[in-house]
């Protein structure tokens, strides 16, 4: 049985889906708008709800966000720690952070994906500072060239996590292979700019300029829908 | 419009990376700064969505539940009520203050201790300086005590010569001298003690008695009305003959000795002829 089958959901979608468009020019809009901002989408104030909820001690909220970040977050837990059974609790710790702190949560400086995407990002930067694990994913980072997939092995159920992964995956591949590498080296890595200089041997302000370079176009291609 | 070491401490702050006085410093520039707060917005989004490149992988489904139980055994709740919460939220508060307290008894008795250790230190010299001045003292005490000593072993000496001399003082020495031509070659001497009252005799040359007949000392006191006896005394040959005696009765003065021939075990009163006599 799975979680989300024991847990009494308190909203229903019906509550938050708007009718679809009637034109080809709203459809577009509406596809446009809901692939270039994602934190603005109706999803994000079903999700900064399921928050809010939660901070309620609402559990069926906490089981239904779980739903919808879990995947997400589990394979960016893997992708950073290379194992399995430290993603998962990795994850753990990230939604049992979110129990926690739901109240603390601000719609206004994050979109709840953001915001739990950071989290576990943390989370796992905690264990691989503690473990000292970065070498070993490092190596295999810088050894086998890996960086962003670029193949959409996308298995989630929901339609709008692969279009998301689809165009951050597109807008990746507009920047420069050098910033992506920074840029995987601080996400997935869990990096400072200075230990991606030291890495790289490169000068800090580079690496900085690489970072902030390679975001600025991210930003700019979901901005513009690719 | 932000220059770029600005975004590029944005991008910092974004990533977690500025340490807390720095992170305090942005969040409160982003707070009242809409364009920062923007920009740092949309580097967070563009940041956060890197994660949808990562491979979705299906989650522990009992994940959730597991949470939620570990969270309800953490305190029946892990978010706690308010109440327990803020206990929870006290306790490390509550640990720094006992800890702050415990310095602060401990800052308090190391003064206090260290305080008394000064005061003990300067007792201790004190008391030292005393030790010596004892000592000093004790050295002349014992210098004064070795010269009362010498002292005290010259007046001894000169105590017992003073004895000496008044022992010498009290003794009276007398020749006895022969009221008989007979006893002309005989000698007697006498020496008186005053303070024992008794004396020694010595005879020389003296025959002895005949039968029935005895030598008797008489001491002439001249307080007394009668001579007061010393007792007879043995004088078996002419040699050399000493004999120490006591008169019978206590005499306060001594005027002269005298020897007399008594009949045998001597006479209470003087009856017989007195052969020698001294002053």
């Amino acid at each position: 049985m799975s979680a989300a089958q024991t847990i009494r959901p308190t909203v229903v979608w019906s509550d938050f889906i708007k009718s679809a468009p009637t034109t080809v020019e709203g459809r577009l809009r509406d596809r446009a708008h809901h692939m270039t901002r994602p934190a603005q989408e109706p999803d994000s104030e079903l999700e900064a709800r399921l928050i809010s909820q939660i901070a309620g001690g609402d559990e069926a909220a906490f089981g239904m966000l779980y739903e919808r970040f879990s995947a997400s977050l589990y394979g960016m837990a893997f992708r950073m720690m290379n194992d399995a059974k430290e993603a998962e609790d990795v994850l753990q710790e990230g939604f049992t952070y979110i129990w926690r702190k739901a109240a603390s949560y601000d719609s206004s400086r994050s979109t709840p994906f953001a915001w739990a995407v950071m989290i576990v990002r943390n989370k796992a930067i905690d264990r691989l500072r503690t473990r000292q694990r970065q070498e070993r994913l490092h190596d295999k980072v810088t050894t086998e060239g890996s960086f962003f997939q670029e193949k959409d092995e996308t298995s989630a159920d929901q339609p709008s996590v692969r279009e998301r992964s689809a165009l951050v995956r597109s807008a990746l591949q507009q920047i420069p292979s050098e910033q992506r590498q920074a840029l995987e080296l601080s996400f997935f890595g869990g990096l400072t700019h200075e230990q991606i200089a030291e890495r790289l041997a490169t000068p800090l302000g580079t690496i900085k300029a690489r970072i902030r370079r390679g975001l600025l176009r991210l930003r700019d291609c979901l901005k513009e829908g690719l | 419009m932000i220059d770029e070491s600005k975004q590029d401490l944005l991008v910092q702050y974004v990533l977690g990376e500025l340490d807390s006085t720095a992170a305090d410093k942005v969040s409160a520039e982003i707070a009242i700064d809409v364009e920062l707060r923007d920009f740092a917005h949309e580097m967070e989004e563009a940041f956060a969505s890197l994660a949808y490149t990562a491979t979705p992988m299906a989650p522990p489904p009992e994940l959730p539940q597991r949470v939620l139980r570990m969270e309800r055994g953490a305190g029946q709740d892990s978010r706690p009520a308010p109440r327990l919460r803020m206990i929870w939220l006290a306790i490390p508060w509550a640990l720094a203050a006992c800890l702050a307290i415990a310095c602060a008894v401990l800052g308090v008795e190391w003064a206090s201790t260290q305080k008394s250790l000064i005061s003990l230190r300067e007792k201790s010299g004190e008391t030292s300086k005393e030790l010596a001045l004892l000592h000093e003292k004790n050295a002349q005490s014992e210098s004064k005590l070795a010269q009362t000593q010498e002292a005290l072993a010259q007046s001894e000496k000169e105590l017992a010569s003073m004895r000496e001399r008044n022992v010498l003082a009290e003794l009276k020495i007398t020749t006895l001298k022969a009221q008989i031509a007979a006893y002309k070659g005989a000698t007697a001497v006498v020496v008186w003690d005053k303070d024992k009252g008794s004396g020694v005799l010595q005879l020389d040359k003296l025959s002895p008695p005949g039968p029935g007949k005895d030598y008797q000392l008489w001491v002439i006191d001249p307080k007394k009305p009668q001579p007061v006896s010393a007792g007879v005394f043995a004088v078996p040959n002419e040699g050399l003959i000493r004999t120490s005696f006591h008169p019978t009765v206590p005499v306060e003065s001594v005027d002269a000795f005298a020897i007399s021939i008594e009949k045998a075990g001597g006479a209470p009163k003087p009856q017989g002829q007195i052969i020698l006599v001294g002053r």
